[in-house]
């Protein structure tokens, strides 16, 4: 049995697991920053930075101690760490300080793509996916449909052209005046209002994939506007359904275009009730075997990265130390 | 505590990423990998060829010493962050020094002696610096703080004393330097991992060590009058 060793750090969650070759999970321990950027309404890149280096040795010790491996000498049989895309001041902690874990244990080291990285986070629970598999990877970073013949294996059908769908979620919940991060708290708001409340457009109805999500927000910023009176409850309920019905818009064009087995979530904003009923009722129609993940595997953690690392190792062979961390690495550029 | 035998220095705190070994024989060696900031590409496979030429693996570290700055924020991070995974796989001990005293120490041993000026540049216009007394030993007369060029420059015009002042601050700031009628300007600019070894051999292992950045992020400084955008 092989394990690997997976460390994230591309935004604010310091993240380190130990992830074996069959995908099960021995040990995740995830540490967020995010009470540090509350205040701000958004991830602050320096403070990130400055609580990645504060925290990566503690977390990494854990995840090896829950474990069960003693950090001398442990069984780990390679490194996997996201060396791209995400904040470079954030990265460079996660990377460094996996270089010299894999060259003090005299093991493979494994430089990931963070977005792979989701995708490989349904495996970790549900090792019979069924394949080809569709999935949606909605986060506060990215928003892409993406089209998986195999594990591994990906094609980008489409993504958004500006805001990612969480990074909505934020700006209009900074304009309501509610906190940070927006998802949860608008779709805590929203069980209470009616999402006919408002007309709010769907954008992107044309016949591609890519999303677009920065129109909706000046939608909701101009109605509220011109409507003071209307309930908050009632603006968070319409523009989650807005958003909502694009992506689910986009998710079907994909599955009506494209033959596959199964559907998946992916990604922080895969935690959203909306967009989870909503999938799963997609799935129904389409008869389609859906995997919705937990709320652990849709925030950024370090076992998804293992699991890529581990997928990576065995089909391209380890990285070498000298790896430079990618910020803007795209997904359509893994191989 | 044992004696300390195999020990690794890593600098990272200006444009220069350095490192420094000490083996069981006493031998040093300094190696300078790069001066383009490339430091996380260069450092683990420096330290790797300069382990592998003297024939010691990772687990042969006894101690792992790390310059935790002030200096460059993103530098420090790597510097940092190599050292901690290094000292855990290794189970080396990790000990942390300055970018000021080891520029102290690194002017001590050329031979300077009475008052030195270490003065890294902070970049934004701005200098961390530190006061330090040279003579038998190397004793710190001030705390690291962080001022303007010109604000040390009038400082120093002001007293009546003359020193050294040493560090990239001051190869950057030259001009405001030469004003300084009682000043010798060193040129030495890379806080000198080799001064790491001894310094580091003899302070006690730190459990967790994270960078002296001397100043707020820029967010947070900047939040109370900063307006918010939609
Ligand atoms: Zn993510």
């Amino acid at each position: 049995m092989a394990l690997v060793l997976g460390i994230e750090t591309s935004c604010d969650e310091t993240a380190a697991a130990v992830v074996d070759d069959e995908f099960r999970v021995h040990s995740s321990v995830v540490e967020s920053s995010i009470d540090l950027h509350r205040a701000f309404g958004g991830v602050v890149p320096e403070l990130a930075g400055r609580a990645h280096v504060a925290t990566i040795g503690p977390v990494v010790r854990r995840a090896l101690d829950d474990a069960g491996l003693d950090p001398s000498s442990p069984a780990i049989s390679g490194v996997a760490v996201t060396s791209g895309p995400g904040l470079i001041g954030s990265l460079l902690v996660g990377l460094s300080s996996a270089k010299a874990l894999a060259y003090a244990w005299d093991v493979p080291f494994i430089g990931v793509n963070h977005l792979e990285g989701h995708l490989f986070a349904p495996l970790l629970e549900a090792r019979d996916l069924q394949w080809p598999l569709m999935t949606l990877l909605v986060s506060g970073g990215h928003s892409l449909i993406v089209l998986q013949p195999g594990p591994g294996q990906h094609d980008v059908l489409g993504e958004t052209i500006d805001d990612a769908a969480g990074e909505a979620y934020d700006k209009v919940a900074r304009w309501l005046g509610l906190g940070y991060p927006g998802g949860p708290e608008i779709d805590r708001l929203a069980k209470e209002g009616s999402p006919e409340a408002m007309k709010l457009p769907v954008s992107m109805i044309g016949d591609d994939f890519d999303l677009s999500f920065s129109g909706l927000k000046t939608a909701v910023v101009r109605a509220t506007e011109a409507h003071r009176e209307i309930a908050l409850a009632d603006v968070a309920a319409s523009f989650q359904a807005a958003l909502s019905e694009q992506l689910l818009r986009k998710l079907r064009h994909a599955l009506e275009r494209y033959d596959v087995a199964g559907v998946a979530l992916a990604g922080g904003v895969a935690a959203n009730s909306a967009l989870r009923a909503g999938v799963t009722q997609l799935a129904k129609e389409f008869g389609l075997v859906v995997h919705l993940p937990t709320m652990a595997m849709c925030t950024d953690n370090a076992a998804m990265i293992a699991a890529a690392g581990l997928h990576r190792l065995a089909t391209s062979g380890p990285s070498p130390l000298d790896l430079s961390a990618r910020p803007n690495w795209q997904l359509a550029d893994v191989s | 505590m044992g004696p300390v035998v195999n020990i690794l220095a890593i600098e990272t705190a200006t444009t220069a990423c350095a490192i420094a070994l000490r083996v069981a024989s006493g031998e040093e060696f300094e190696v300078i990998l790069d001066d383009e900031r490339h430091h996380t590409e260069s450092l683990t496979p420096g330290i790797r060829d300069l382990l592998a030429r003297v024939g010691l693996a990772a687990k042969d570290l006894d101690r792992v010493v790390v310059d935790r700055g002030p200096g460059l924020y993103t530098g420090l991070r790597v510097g940092v962050a190599t050292a901690i995974g290094l000292s855990l796989g290794a189970s080396a001990e990790l000990v942390s020094v300055t970018s000021l005293e080891l520029l102290a120490h690194g002017a001590h041993r050329s031979g300077v002696r009475g008052t030195f000026v270490s003065a890294v540049d902070g970049r934004r216009g701005e200098l961390f610096v530190q006061t330090f007394s040279l003579g038998d030993e190397v004793s710190p007369r001030s705390e690291p703080e962080v001022t303007r060029p010109d604000a040390l420059r009038d400082e120093w015009a002001q007293r009546d004393e003359t020193a050294t002042f040493g560090g990239d601050g001051v190869a950057r700031y030259e001009a405001a330097f030469r004003e300084l009628s009682r000043a010798t300007l060193l040129d030495l600019r890379v806080p000198p991992p080799i001064e790491a070894l001894s310094l580091g051999a003899i302070r006690p292992p730190e459990s967790l060590v994270s960078p002296m950045y001397l100043r707020e992020a820029d967010a947070v400084a900047n939040f109370s009058t900063r307006e918010r955008s939609s």
